[in-house]
């Protein structure tokens, strides 16, 4: 289902919803600052993404890759700039006169349901089984009944080769195997755009490349995907665009073939000689 | 062997007794977890004159003794209110105790509300946000479950505590168990009897209510 479909008719009134975005685009962002207090993390970001591109960013601790991943659904709340988001406005809403006020929460909830995540830490539920917290989003904002949300959460944990797992609750799962079911909460709600944020930090190798596995064959089926990431050879092998941040600026931004192989920027280089030896 | 038949002969002025000990700890309970719960919410809200406020309110709920509030309630809070009205009010000792053990056991509930609450990681909020949940729905599918499990057991024993603190409201003459005591006392000049009695008809309430809190409270951690 397209964004536009969800949209009421009496909402898409008060806002310009498509007026700044292509509609191929997945992503728009326009000059987008982010403040902690006085310590300025991004820095005049802009890129366009292409609905089923792959975009994977790098760049070390602290260069603000995490913090745009998460202004991308308003997760952190942009200092100032633009956010489109499938067309939607997400940072800023702009009324009939033409003055901007910030999204209403419905807004922000409905533009979040597009955009799937996947977190570092995996943050499935502890006190739902693995079923549960999949059916969760899909009970309470899709507002599917009981019987649809378990059969597509079982059809999304069987993609992800979890299904067996339904019944049983996180604790109980290896830190592949949630991360696993974390993919499956997320595609369950049959975003449009999936966000992943060092999705296999956390994880040993062995467990890394299972997830890696499933990320490959979403990318494979067509999925935009924004990817924060650490793993330099996924990122090389499955994205069509590299993206390097530092201290809050896009400093390399291209195919994998070029960032990887002939960086225009040497903090880029750098950074890559540490991984590619 | 101590005399107990004394206690026992007195059983029913003072079961009364005991039970308005019940009735005021049932009546003070649920002014505290009710005034809590705003309180917490107060406190964790982003609203700074809201947080201070709460916070303000916790502060002297917890930092006024229950002996001293129970007879400032009674004696002192109608007389002002008497002032500010022009009328005068008195308050009926059980409404004053209600007022004064629920406003210290807030404070106290309001601190273990927020520390359950901030005890559930950040993250899981942060999944349900993605997700598109709204915070009424994060709060009540994601957040309270979870914090309930880390709550419960401070709740529980701070329950018991303002059980026992019920047997401080004879000061303002409510008829409780220590009240009759203290009357059947004087008459018959046996107090040893009397308070061993007591003594052991609370704990027995307490070991009582305990025991049977205890088993789906467990279950429910479990869960």
């Amino acid at each position: 289902m397209s964004v536009m479909a969800a949209v009421h008719p009496s909402e898409r009134a008060e806002s310009d919803v498509v007026s700044n975005a292509e509609p191929s685009l997945a992503i728009r962002v326009v000059g987008l600052n982010k403040s902690f207090g006085d310590v300025p993390v991004l820095r005049g970001i802009s890129f366009d993404l292409s609905r089923g591109q792959v975009l994977s960013i790098i760049g070390a601790s602290g260069s603000g890759k995490s913090t745009l991943l998460r202004c991308l659904n308003y997760l952190e709340r942009p200092t100032s700039g633009d956010v489109w988001i499938a067309g939607y406005p997400l940072t800023f809403a702009t009324d009939r006169n033409g003055s901007r006020r910030n999204p209403t929460a419905a807004r922000i909830a409905r533009v979040r349901a597009e955009v799937g995540m996947v977190f570092q830490q995996f943050n499935l539920w502890p006190h739902m089984t693995v079923a549960q917290n999949v059916m969760e989003a899909l009970i309470q904002v899709r507002k599917l009944p009981t019987k649809e949300a378990r059969s597509r959460a079982e059809y999304y944990l069987a993609k992800v080769n979890m299904l067996d797992a339904a019944e049983r609750y996180p604790s109980r799962l290896s830190g592949g195997q949630q991360q696993r079911v974390a993919i499956a909460r997320a595609l369950s709600m049959e975003p449009q755009i999936m966000l992943f944020d060092e999705a296999t930090s956390s994880l040993d190798p062995e467990l890394t490349a299972e997830v890696l596995a499933v990320m490959r064959l979403l990318a494979k089926d067509g999925m935009t995907m924004v990817v924060v990431t650490h793993e330099m050879a996924f990122a090389r092998e499955v994205s069509d665009r590299v993206m390097f941040l530092h201290g809050g600026l896009i400093e390399e931004d291209g195919l994998p073939s070029v960032v990887f192989t002939n960086p225009r920027s040497e903090r880029c280089k750098q950074f890559l000689s540490k991984f590619l030896g | 062997m101590l005399g107990l038949s004394l206690f026992w002969e007195y059983r029913a002025i003072l079961f009364q007794g005991m039970l308005i000990n019940l009735l005021i700890f049932a009546l003070s309970s649920t002014v505290g977890l009710t005034v809590g719960l705003v309180a917490c919410v107060g406190r964790l809200s982003p609203f700074t004159l809201l947080r201070t406020a709460s916070a303000g309110y916790i502060e002297i709920g917890r930092s006024i003794p229950e002996f001293v509030l129970l007879i400032w309630v009674n004696n002192v809070m109608p007389v002002a209110l008497s002032a500010i009205v022009g009328e005068r009010i008195r308050f009926n000792p059980i409404l004053s105790a209600t007022i004064a053990l629920g406003a210290v056991a807030s404070g106290y509930f309001a601190e273990t509300f927020r520390a359950g609450i901030q005890a559930v990681p950040r993250g899981h909020v942060e999944a349900a946000r993605a997700l598109g949940m709204r915070t009424p729905q994060i709060l009540r599918r994601i957040v309270l479950p979870q914090a309930i499990r880390v709550m419960l057991p401070e709740l529980m024993s701070q329950n018991i505590g303002l059980l026992k603190t019920t047997t401080l409201v004879s000061v303002i003459a409510v008829p409780d168990i220590m009240y009759q005591v203290g009357i059947i006392g004087q008459q018959e000049m046996k107090p040893l009897p009397l308070y061993t009695g007591t003594a052991i008809a609370f704990f027995l309430v307490i070991f009582a209510l305990t025991t049977l809190v205890d088993r789906p409270a467990s279950q429910l951690q479990r869960s």
